[in-house]
């Protein structure tokens, strides 16, 4: 959604090639990323002809304010559209950014590599609003992902297995 | 004018933002080097907007109020006391993520 969406697009904005094909996967309720998305990519393809990227949609995991009990309940409605995305994808890597959507994903991937299925590297960046707690999502995926950026320091030092590289969006 | 695309053409034209506290609209709006209020939305529920417009305040680099306090906010301002806010590194994060999988 919204932020979550342009800041995930100035993290990717460095990347080489090497990271292609992109798959993105936004929440069904979302109208506004697809357009900037499609625009960043269509930047992209100017520069590097062969890029690739492809859009699923997701049921929305949580609403804003929405309870922790129907949270719980949304999030696993979520996963069941997750899972064979993920198991279709097989992706090397994830990168998210804290949106409710990314949890489902995340736990998906996390789940096929218990199974052996395939091994994703998860890495979640939160996003640079959160300068001394961490989002619902960061605080979650702490503990599944390989790789925790934060973005301000007073996080790292409460979450000293995170890694901090300074602002990067 | 709800959902426009892009703010990008009335940021570049505006002599002073008065935003919410989202990361797109501050980011953008510092970015372009204009002057920002942000104004906090009390009704979310943990709030977290506020931990980005405190430090951006800290940073010296916005001014901070909620609605009652616009007013107040908007006749007591000094805009050029404010400075500027140096942009965020992408290129650190790709380096890191090109470790990650030996791509250096």
């Amino acid at each position: 959604t919204g932020g979550h969406t342009t800041e995930i697009l100035r993290l990717l904005s460095c990347l080489s090639e090497s990271y292609s094909p992109r798959h993105y996967v936004l929440a069904d309720s979302d109208k506004m990323s697809e357009a900037k998305i499609r625009s960043f990519e269509q930047k992209r393809a100017e520069t590097f002809s062969k890029s690739q990227f492809s859009l699923d949609r997701i049921p929305r995991s949580r609403e804003v304010r929405q309870s922790w009990i129907s949270s719980v309940v949304t999030t696993l409605y979520s996963i069941l559209y997750s899972l064979p995305l993920t198991y279709k994808r097989k992706p090397d890597l994830i990168l998210c950014n804290g949106p409710g959507t990314c949890v489902p994903v995340c736990l998906s991937a996390f789940l096929l590599g218990l199974l052996r299925i395939k091994r994703t590297v998860i890495v979640y960046v939160e996003s640079i609003c959160r300068v001394e707690t961490l989002s619902l999502s960061g605080k979650i995926l702490y503990y599944f992902s390989d790789y925790f950026i934060v973005q301000w320091p007073d996080l790292k030092k409460k979450y000293p297995k995170s890694v901090y590289l300074g602002r990067i969006v | 004018f709800r959902f426009k695309e892009s703010l990008a053409e009335e940021l570049q034209s505006a002599e002073l933002v008065i935003s919410h506290a989202g990361a797109g609209s501050c980011l953008e709006t510092l970015e372009k080097g204009k002057p920002l209020i942000v104004v906090i939305n009390d009704k979310l529920m943990d709030n977290h907007q506020l931990e980005l417009a405190k430090q951006l305040h800290r940073d010296g680099c916005v001014l901070y109020c909620n609605c009652s306090t616009l007013v107040e906010t908007l006749q007591s301002m000094n805009l050029s006391a404010l400075k500027p806010f140096p942009p965020g590194q992408p290129e650190k994060f790709a380096s890191f993520l090109d470790k990650v999988f030996g791509l250096q």
